[in-house]
């Protein structure tokens, strides 16, 4: 190398200034990249797939009625988009839960803000082949009873003489919070019976329509003909997993679909926030199966959405 | 000072100032990162103490064990090592010594892309076949298993192993194998008795790197695992799903980030992860060298050229 630089450093200092010139200019563009697209609008935001669906959507039309702003959206489950919009990562925080008091703790000083789009409701899902052998409904105990891994097979509660495979969730995700609140009471319940661990909805649903003989949670909205929703006996009553059920209030397993932004929120967060609320964007609420917040009157702010004790 | 700057080299040129920094600054990153892990995984050690490498459950906020996860790492990667080593060695041979050159060259490149191939790539093959595969094959309730990781490392690794093998063997110098053939020595006689012995270090150097990316290998484990951070039982039931460090890290990294204790067990698992992904790194490339230089230097410059293609595989990992 020593022998080369001094032979050849005239040629050399020509392509190594090129080489440098060119570094560095890589180097700083990433380096300031983020600060202008920031200048220019950029929203970020992320968290619960189950809100996904609805805030890409509404990203979608807003962006195209509002040049000059950009809404990008992510996943990775409730956690993470409180988690983001509490450390600063994200500009808007989607969660299909309410915060835990550990997190209500630890984000105070942004003082985040918990806005209501939706409402939304989860199932008790069991795979097809299941679900055409006759297991149509399950009690609360039963449900209890699989996850906790006292009843291992479809036969126990009236199916197929088959294995059980207990699907789980990532124990951060919305979803598996309201379930888990509803079967054990606790929602970061501890379930022992679990076979697989599963983190989006889009995963959970992947594996279960694979599976002959799963059974999982997931939101309404992401049941079709492979993955089932189970009803749910309380009692005499056999409450079926429907809309009109989630709309009169009897379907127990419900919650709020959530959008966090700090106290400080960028106006075009909160543009995107109203438009979001506005009757466009409760549309496409509705058009995603999910119930929209405008036809209950009264607040969006957090916890008290009518019709949910 | 002269072990650390050559005095021939002329030190006021702006670009041996400017490389030299660039070295400082990627040599530095390795130490960075290793510090980084070690300052924010100690909380963790000193709240757990040994227990985090002896417990057996991981629940976020409770207790955190990395004991589950570093017992399916090793299972997942032992056992695809058990798959890919005869397929792998076979064809590294096959191509090696018997393969016309042309046809060498097709291999070679073929299984040189297929090393640059994604894992989610191979991890989308697994969710959607492999997985399928298994729990139909082996009678099994579920397919996201031990197992099913395993098969699919053994074929993401196939390629870095192969063709890494092949170079060790081809750095072997032509005149062994022409001495030996005057010798009157059979083809297979070569191939045993002369070339691989000499070629050994050097494949055993390639099994090692090809271990190092199957250790560290995230998002293809992810989808096909199970995801449990629990050891089966029994222990040796690799037909239960499992959880490896790369995968529970690349699940949870996002939710747990400056969330206390739970972030520290990640990061203390990712130092785990590093310090065994390092030390087969290191065995590996330092047989790899020994063995291709040892080779080398007996011969006339024939195997050298094989030398770009081990370091690009090399930089991979």
């Amino acid at each position: 190398m020593g022998d080369i630089l001094r032979t050849h450093s005239a040629c050399f200092s020509f392509w190594s200034a090129t080489c440098i010139l060119l570094a560095g200019g890589i180097a700083c563009s990433i380096f300031f990249l983020p600060s202008f697209v920031i200048a220019e609008g950029l929203i970020r935001s992320g968290g619960s797939t189950t809100v996904l669906p609805v805030v890409s959507k509404a990203a979608a039309h807003y962006n195209r009625s509002h040049p000059g702003v950009r809404v990008t959206v992510s996943g990775g489950g409730s956690g993470v988009g409180i988690q983001g919009v509490g450390s600063g990562l994200l500009d808007i925080g989607l969660a299909s839960r309410e915060m835990t008091e550990a997190e209500k703790k630890k984000f105070r000083e942004r003082g985040l803000q918990v806005h209501v789009i939706g409402r939304d409701a989860v199932a008790c899902v069991v795979s097809s082949e299941i679900y055409e052998a006759g297991v149509t409904a399950l009690t609360r105990q039963q449900i209890r009873a699989i996850y906790e891994g006292r009843i291992r097979n479809w036969q126990e509660v009236g199916g197929p003489n088959r294995q059980i495979v207990v699907i789980d969730k990532e124990r951060h995700r919305g979803t598996r919070h309201v379930f888990m609140d509803y079967v054990f009471g606790d929602p970061s319940a501890h379930a022992a019976g679990v076979r697989l661990v599963t983190g989006s909805n889009n995963e959970e649903q992947a594996k279960i329509a694979q599976s002959h003989s799963a059974i999982g949670m997931l939101s309404f909205a992401w049941m079709n003909q492979e993955v089932r929703g189970l009803g749910l006996i309380e009692g005499e009553r056999i409450i079926q997993p429907t809309q009109g059920n989630v709309d009169n209030g009897s379907y127990p397993i419900v919650r709020n679909l959530n959008l966090l932004l700090p106290a400080k929120a960028a106006p075009e967060a909160q543009g995107f926030l109203a438009f979001m609320l506005s009757e466009n964007g409760q549309s496409i609420v509705e058009d995603l199966h999910y119930v929209p917040v405008r036809q209950s009157e009264g607040s969006h702010l957090a916890g008290e959405v009518p019709g949910i004790q | 000072m002269r072990f650390l700057f050559d005095p021939e080299v002329n030190w006021k040129h702006p670009f041996v100032l400017l490389t030299g920094l660039t070295a400082v600054i990627a040599s530095g990153s390795v130490v960075l990162l290793f510090l980084f892990l070690i300052v924010q995984s100690l909380p963790i050690f000193s709240a757990m103490g040994l227990e985090f490498f002896s417990g057996s459950d991981w629940i976020p906020g409770e207790s955190y064990s990395v004991w589950p996860l570093v017992y399916g790492s090793i299972t997942v990667t032992g056992l695809a090592l058990v798959w890919v080593l005869p397929l792998a060695l076979g064809s590294a041979l096959y191509t090696s010594e018997y393969l016309p050159p042309r046809w060498r060259s097709v291999v070679k490149a073929t299984m040189e892309l297929l090393a640059g191939v994604p894992g989610i790539l191979f991890g989308l093959l697994g969710v959607s076949f492999l997985a399928v595969w298994v729990q139909d094959v082996f009678g099994l309730i579920d397919g996201n298993t031990l197992l099913t990781a395993s098969f699919l490392l053994a074929g993401m690794v196939l390629p870095t192993i192969m063709t890494l093998a092949e170079d060790a063997l081809r750095a072997v110098p032509f005149e062994y194998r022409e001495i030996a053939r005057a010798l009157g020595l059979t083809s297979s006689e070569i191939t045993f008795g002369v070339v691989l012995p000499q070629a050994l270090p050097g494949v055993v150097g390639a099994v090692l790197l090809g271990l190092g990316r199957a250790m560290g290998e995230t998002v293809a484990v992810m989808l096909v695992i199970g995801g449990l951070d629990r050891l089966p039982n029994p222990w040796f039931d690799v037909t239960q799903p499992g959880q490896s460090i790369p995968s529970k890290l690349g699940r949870e990294a996002a939710e747990a980030l400056g969330s206390g204790l739970h972030w520290n067990a990640l990061i203390a698992s990712g130092l785990v992860l590093f310090l065994m992904v390092m030390v087969i790194s290191l065995v590996g490339t330092r047989l790899l060298n020994k063995g291709n230089k040892m080779s080398r230097e007996d011969c006339c410059g024939v195997g050298g050229g094989n030398e770009p293609s081990v370091k690009i595989l090399v930089g991979k990992n």
